[in-house]
């Protein structure tokens, strides 16, 4: 039985028994609501942040995280009108009190969207930017400059034009664009959510370089964070849902709740849940607490029960003939190699995982199971046919492909005209369409919806109409590119479960993604590629024992796995290694 | 995917001032426009090159020769029929060209597009924040100079969002190319409307993201991008000046002319 979720009253006192300073970020009984909004955002939060503190914020999405970080700097109420009632004091001050402008020499704010927040066309003058508006000399602006670009490891590019960066590096960019103001309060409202792992661990890692500054120079951090397994480094947690503070204390105690993590739409630690499932007290977080503790309570992984697996491997992999075939591919941009000689063969009715790194290659390869891309060596057949012989427009009937952003392909004015829009695009007949879109809403839960406007659902309900948009033009194979970024865990979940249902009832699914703990958990197969090139190319399980091939390819294995391979055994989740491990003396 | 048309080379014409550069520009648009004789308009043409290749920037006006040889094409296959000329050579129905418009639709195709190669090597050779700076320090308010700096900024980005939903909107079967006129523009609908979505919200986070770094303050805002006028920008702007008053002289006396007409 876990605990009920507390609030710390401590978290907010500074620790020196002296004067109190002012706390970083202090609210008191704080309800907002947007203009126009029928619930309020914010319900009676109240909380401290002293400074030099450094915390994570979670929970689902429209818990009211960025309606807190708004708060922060003033955006609320002066930016994005509503209804503000209690008090915001930021180093004091009353924000209600104080223009944006003028909160901004002490608060700082990222956002997720990384390309909105960038408008210079060198990194140099974007850094600048923000000191310049704050009227500082030049030769102080100067300085700045080069201090937030050490901060962010981007030392020696400050001429490089932000275009030219890739994902992580523009929110490095816009960061020091932040920093170079000296705020004393930072606050990030997600800025690793659309960002690949490598992009992750750069922005992670200015947060730990921030930490280690000398006290008095250490600006307070609140980041906006999904990531469970960072979390820790974090000392402080507060956990939001329906604009109500869930929980506000030390990290760890929050990490060693999964079951209270699961239901306000947080990702559990793994560890923290392993131990939670075999019934045990102890809530270690990382690798080495929780092997010790797996060998403390004298826990092995049993060999019968991998028989089990192994039997559910076999039975899940009945495959129908080949459906889409690489021979040989190869493709570079303008002489840049993308892909080299690559072989595949996928059958009907896998659920393969295409992994590896930026610029491995990935989307270039499913690009070309649709006819976006045509080989420039080597060829790529789909049912048979060769797709160079084929238009992009035809290929659509047999391969649906959903992209990563939702947003780049809704434009109609209701659910049925969006979804119909392949359908439409075929020539097909009123009543078959209308009859593909009523399958497709109800394939992916979204029934009687037809009528809604696809602009207005949320951003998981927007991700399914396009995952209903590909299935209405009934293709033999559905890709779907990073299917899980941007999306809450809960969103994430339920998009997963809707992929494994489809597969299970005969569709083709082929994922590109990050999430290494997605693919483990779903996907059947995996196709590891580095450089251009097939690295590594089988059934999830084998893949996944192979750590040193994931390594070269710069992938981490979940946590699931890297356990399971330290007792001797390749586990894709928490249920498997909970199902397989037994404790000394018993059966 | 090209992300700007500014190459960072530190040749003389990228060290020159861009208030500098704008007279050198405009100037080289009235010597263009002064003359209408292919000859002098070739020499135009040298001219942009040579500075082309001072600059080093050779390499996008090579990018644009499509639409610089589309420029070319047009004014010298169409004006010929339009500017009349005394000596007449080529009849068409009732259209006809003479000698002299044949020549005089050869020197517009070719001052017009060594206007825009010209304009190239500008925007090659100038960072846009220095242009925006260099308008500003003309008199120009900052937020209008920034504005223009921002506008081209977000150019590779629109690109980028764009080119991303034609394909997602040709994975899902709209074909952009078959069908007449009327009906590929209409089926540029499901293009049209993501990108101006997607740009519309982004529009709202930059706004946010312009105030959460202190833009609007009241007071007296400082500049990092340091302008001067030395000595080598105050010879260019005297040379420019002279040419362009040079060249006027020119051509009140007759000198570059097939037509009397501009």
């Amino acid at each position: 039985m876990e605990e009920p979720p507390h609030r710390a009253d401590q978290a907010g006192r500074a620790e020196s028994g002296e004067r109190i300073a002012a706390a970083a970020l202090e609210l008191r009984d704080v309800t907002f609501t947007y203009r126009d909004a029928e619930r309020p955002a914010l319900r009676g939060v109240s909380l401290i942040v002293p400074p030099e503190q450094s915390l994570i914020i979670m929970g689902a999405g429209g818990a009211g995280k960025s309606t807190l970080c708004r708060l922060a700097n003033g955006l609320i109420p002066h930016f994005q009108k509503g209804q503000l009632k209690g008090e915001v004091r930021v180093f004091g001050r009353d924000s209600r009190a104080h223009p944006v402008h003028e909160l901004a020499r002490q608060v700082g704010l990222v956002f997720q969207d990384f390309e909105s927040q960038l408008f210079s066309t060198s990194v140099e003058l974007e850094a600048a930017f923000g000191p310049e508006n704050l009227g500082r000399p030049r030769a102080e602006i100067g300085e700045r400059i080069a201090e937030a670009l050490e901060l962010t490891g981007l030392t020696g590019m400050e001429r490089r034009a932000p275009a030219t960066l890739s994902g992580g590096e523009k929110q490095r960019v816009a960061i020091a664009s932040v920093l170079a103001c000296r705020p004393r309060l930072l606050v990030l409202d997600e800025p690793t959510t659309d960002l690949d792992p490598e992009g992750k661990r750069q922005v992670l890692g200015i947060a730990r370089r921030l930490r280690e500054q000398a006290p008095g120079a250490a600006p307070t951090v609140m980041m906006v964070e999904h990531e469970t397994e960072e979390a820790i480094q974090f000392a402080r947690a507060m956990v939001m849902r329906e604009g109500e503070v869930a929980y506000d204390g030390p990290t760890r105690e929050l990490l060693a709740q999964p079951r209270f993590m699961e239901e306000h739409g947080i990702r559990p630690q793994p560890a923290a849940a392993l131990f939670a499932k075999l019934g045990e007290e102890a809530r270690p977080i990382e690798d080495t607490e929780a092997l010790s503790q797996l060998a403390a309570l004298g826990y092995r992984l049993d060999a019968r029960r991998w028989e089990e697996l192994a039997a559910n491997d076999a039975r899940r992999a009945r495959y129908g003939d080949v459906t889409i075939e690489v021979r040989s591919l190869s493709h570079d941009y303008d002489g840049l190699p993308a892909l080299e000689g690559v072989d595949l063969a996928i059958r009907e009715g896998e659920f393969v995982a295409i992994l590896g790194q930026n610029g491995s290659g990935k989307t270039t390869l499913v690009k070309h199971f649709n006819g976006l891309m045509l080989p420039r060596r080597g060829e790529v057949r789909v049912g048979g046919a060769e797709t160079r012989r084929q238009t992009a427009v035809e290929l659509s009937r047999e391969v649906g492909y959903v992209f990563q952003n939702p947003d780049h392909q809704i434009f109609a004015e209701t659910v049925r005209d969006e979804v119909g829009f392949g359908p439409r695009n075929f020539g097909l007949p009123t009543d078959e369409i209308e009859r593909r879109v009523t399958d497709s809403l109800a394939a992916v839960g979204l029934e009687g919806y037809e009528e809604g406007d696809p602009f207005s659902l949320t951003k998981g309900e927007r991700q399914r109409v396009a995952v209903a948009s590909a299935l209405a033009t009934r293709p033999r194979a559905l890709i779907l590119d990073e299917p899980t970024t941007g999306l809450d865990y809960r969103q994430n979940r339920g998009m997963m479960e809707l992929l494994r249902r489809l597969n299970e009832g005969g569709h083709t699914i082929i994922i590109v993604t990050h999430a290494m703990w997605v693919a483990a958990e779903y996907a059947h197969r995996a196709v590891v590629l580095s450089r251009g090139r097939v690295l590594l190319d089988g059934p999830m399980r084998e893949a996944m024992g192979r750590l040193d091939l994931l390594a070269q390819a710069h992938l981490a294995p979940p946590q699931a796995v890297r356990l399971g391979a330290a007792l001797g055994g390749v586990t894709l989740s928490v249920e498997e290694l909970a199902r397989r491990l037994v404790k000394q003396g018993h059966t | 995917m090209q992300a700007s048309v500014y190459l960072d080379r530190g040749t003389f014409f990228h060290r020159l001032d861009p208030r500098a550069k704008l007279a050198g520009l405009v100037a080289f648009f009235v010597i263009a426009l002064a003359f209408n004789h292919p000859g002098y308009a070739a020499g135009a043409w040298a001219a942009v090159l040579v500075a082309g290749a001072a600059s080093r920037s050779l390499i996008n006006l090579w990018r644009m020769r499509g639409l610089l040889g589309l420029l070319f094409v047009f004014a010298a296959v169409l004006w010929p029929f339009f500017a009349k000329g005394p000596t007449p050579l080529l009849h068409l129905g009732p259209i006809s060209a003479s000698r002299e418009s044949l020549l005089y639709g050869l020197a517009v195709g070719l001052r017009l597009s060594a206007m825009v190669a010209a304009g190239m090597v500008f925007m090659s050779t100038t960072m846009v924040e220095e242009f925006a700076h260099g308008l500003r320090r003309l008199g120009l308010p900052y937020a209008v100079s920034f504005a223009l700096a921002a506008a081209v900024r977000l150019v590779p980005t629109f690109l980028g969002s764009s080119a991303a939903v034609v394909e997602a909107q040709k994975s899902r079967g709209l074909d952009l190319e078959s069908g007449h006129l009327f009906a590929r523009l209409r089926k540029h609908i499901p293009v049209l409307v993501p990108v101006l979505v997607t740009a519309i919200r982004s529009t709202d986070l930059t706004a946010m993201a312009l105030e959460s770094k202190g833009f609007g303050a009241h007071h007296q805002r400082s500049y990092y991008l340091e302008l001067r006028m030395r000595i080598a920008d105050w010879v260019w702007v005297a040379l420019a000046l002279g040419g362009a008053g040079a060249a006027v002289y020119a051509r009140l006396h007759g000198w570059g002319e097939v037509l009397p007409r501009l």
